[in-house]
């Protein structure tokens, strides 16, 4: 009986999965500078910023990450005559909603700086968040890959003369799941270049910020431009310092006084690829024959001169076929490949999902 | 001594059709794959050098230079021909299926197709009697009262063996796919009785209908559908060989053919030659026509057949 088609028997399929990585790069002079912030979307709501890479009228634009500010009702900071005091509340709240979760009697949590709920801790209260793109962080930023490089300089007009780095030490094996949005990390801080830092010299001497790995959100506390350093920065052309600006800058211009600072922000994203393969099981007596009409001459098979010789075709394409001879699938091979009764193959066909 | 290649495994990377994503997206399980076939539609067998004086290695080394495309996405581009497997391999001479191009079957002599007439109005512009068109012109609107249909026959097509010989078993077709334009049209009994009976009850069910509105109908020798039967030895046939079996189809009109201009306006054209049946005329100013095709398919031996339709309106 001739077949175009075979079947697959119970041992033709694997599944498998892998986990791919892409090295992420933000050089901070795209996200300040370089485009004189044509590439920068303020919103009328004022409740975040966008930051692409390329100005955003632009076709070829692609949004990488939001910026946002906000603090606590029981912040220090909270005052209702504050530009934006309801709005950078709702801000902080919403995020805690969403990242920390609630308290046992059903209060939103504010962010622990070393994510420990059970002991008094410090909480990052006066936070900076960026919240990156799906498109960069895909399933989730990978553990210990991620770096924020800030400018710590105390004058606004030079910011990266002395610098900062926050970055998840050792979160590759050490990492907190007590957050209903998944897993995240501390980021720890420490001096980049020059001695900025008041007097923190380990690398996980102190928290400075969390980053949620799979929300893909980082959280900064706005002590690192303020009583982590010995000298507190300038925020804004005025010399304004962070408590300053949290207070008395709407949201918007709290972003740019971040972007201001970023010197550099790289991560490593990780895709989770699950594949089915086929083995496409090619026995020496399969598929050696050809339904192509140029396979024949007045129906005499154009490869052969007399029934001795062996049938001889060349395949191109795998098809892969529902019971109802669907065609749900297609592979390809770079260049036909001969096949006749003299040989055998397995096609590994992987689909990936 | 050098090293063995191992890199015989090969690893291909699959893209889900347009079908493939609909199915998946269904989540129904319609996503079942079960079985595969391998194509080559890319490869002209006729570059296949067998006299090549240089000796073997250079018989088909224009076929194994053949630039091979990505993948279509697209179900219905995709595996038009496939690989057959048939346990023997002294076979010298495959079937094909040509269409039987004579007597109540024959193409269109001025188009070379057969054209599908969609309405009363247009039948009656070419003819008195709706029993009695000119050859390769299908009465789309009743077809059971139509005298045209369409057939293919599947053989071996050679003279070098006697039409009388049997054909080897596994070489005959038993088993058909074709595939229609849903919009357009579907398929009906290919007898004359019944006349009277409405359309939509005459027709044939499609096992499925793609995206891309192809249905697809499933045809068996088994199945009284009266579509697929067994050409015996020496019938008159478009097979010059042995004969297998042949594939006897009407087609009817969609109701959206018949009733509005909407599809021959976005994807017909107006005529340019006129159409003569018996002594009338419908002339070329007079009507609207689309440009289909009816693809046939042994299931078996995988060899299609592509039957070109035109689907004809009288809109002035």
């Amino acid at each position: 009986m001739a077949t175009s088609f075979k079947t697959f028997d119970d041992n033709s399929t694997a599944i498998t999965r892998n986990l791919l990585h892409e090295a992420i790069p933000i050089t901070g002079s795209i996200v300040s500078g370089t485009y004189a912030d044509l590439n920068i979307k303020n919103f009328s709501h004022g409740m975040f910023q966008s930051v692409y890479d390329y100005p955003f009228l632009s076709s070829s634009a692609n949004h990488i990450f939001d910026l946002t500010a906000g603090y606590p009702a029981n912040s220090h900071l909270a005052s209702a005559g504050n530009t934006q005091n309801a709005k950078k509340i709702n801000i902080y709240n919403e995020m805690a909603q969403v990242l920390v979760g609630y308290d046992s009697a059903g209060a939103i949590r504010e962010f622990d700086e070393d994510g420990d709920f059970a002991a008094v801790g410090t909480k990052n209260k006066e936070a900076y968040f960026i919240n990156f793109s799906r498109l960069l962080t895909k399933d989730e930023i990978k553990k210990g890959s991620f770096t924020l490089e800030l400018g710590a300089t105390q004058a606004y007009a030079t910011p990266f003369t002395d610098r900062i780095t926050l970055k998840d030490t050792n979160a590759a094996s050490i990492y907190k799941i007590n957050s209903p949005a998944g897993e995240y990390g501390i980021l720890y801080v420490s001096n980049s270049a020059g001695v900025p830092l008041d007097g923190i010299t380990g690398s996980t001497q102190q928290a400075a910020g969390l980053i949620y790995y799979q929300a893909g959100i980082a959280v900064v506390s706005g002590s690192v431009f303020d009583s982590l350093l010995s000298s507190s920065v300038q925020m804004n052309p005025a010399g304004e310092g962070v408590d300053a600006i949290l207070t008395g800058s709407a949201i918007s211009g709290n972003c740019d006084a971040l972007r201001h600072r970023v010197r550099n922000i790289s991560f490593n994203n990780t895709v989770e690829l699950n594949s089915t393969i086929y083995y496409c099981r090619v026995n020496n007596t399969d598929f050696n024959y050809s339904s192509n009409p140029t396979y024949l001459s007045s129906s005499k098979l154009v490869v052969k001169n007399n029934s001795q010789d062996l049938p001889v075709s060349y395949m191109t394409t795998v098809g892969l076929y529902s019971p109802d001879n669907e065609l749900l699938a297609v592979a390809k091979l770079s260049e036909p490949l001969k096949k006749d009764p003299s040989t055998e193959f397995t096609l590994r066909v992987r689909l990936d999902y | 001594m050098a090293f063995l290649d191992n890199s015989g495994d090969i690893i291909l990377d699959a893209v889900l059709t347009d079908l493939g994503r609909k199915r998946l997206a269904q989540g129904n399980g319609s996503f079942r794959i079960t079985k595969f076939a391998l194509g080559d539609d890319e490869i002209d067998y006729a570059l296949y050098d067998k006299d090549n004086v240089s000796g073997s290695a250079y018989y088909d080394i224009n076929i194994l230079q053949t630039p091979v495309l990505e993948a279509f996405t697209n179900n219905m581009s995709s595996m038009k021909s496939r690989l057959l497997s048939i346990s023997r391999t002294d076979l010298l001479y495959l079937p094909v299926i040509n269409i039987y191009n004579e007597g109540d079957s024959a193409l269109n002599s001025t188009f070379n197709n057969y054209m599908v007439l969609v309405d009363e109005t247009t039948i009656d512009a070419l003819t008195d009697d709706k029993n009695v068109l000119d050859g390769g012109i299908l009465n789309g609107y009743q077809p059971q009262n139509g005298n045209r249909l369409m057939r293919a026959d599947q053989g071996l097509n050679t003279g070098e063996i006697s039409k009388d010989a049997p054909i080897s078993p596994e070489l005959i077709e038993t088993q058909y796919f074709v595939q229609l334009d849903n919009r357009l049209g579907f398929l009906t009994n290919p007898g004359t009785a019944g006349q009277g009976v409405a359309v939509s009850s005459a027709g044939f069910q499609p096992t499925s209908i793609d995206d891309d509105n192809i249905a697809t109908y499933l045809f068996t020798s088994a199945d009284n559908s009266g579509v697929v039967s067994r050409l015996t030895n020496g019938e008159a046939s478009a097979v010059e060989g042995p004969r297998g079996t042949r594939v006897a189809l009407k087609i009817a009109a969609s109701l959206d053919l018949r009733t509005s201009t909407f599809l021959f306006n976005r994807l017909g054209s107006q005529g340019v030659t006129n159409i003569t049946s018996a002594s009338k005329t419908l002339a070329a100013a007079d009507y609207r026509f689309i440009d289909s095709t009816m693809r046939v398919s042994g299931i078996t031996t995988g060899y299609t057949l592509d039957i070109p339709v035109r689907f004809v309106k009288k809109t002035s």
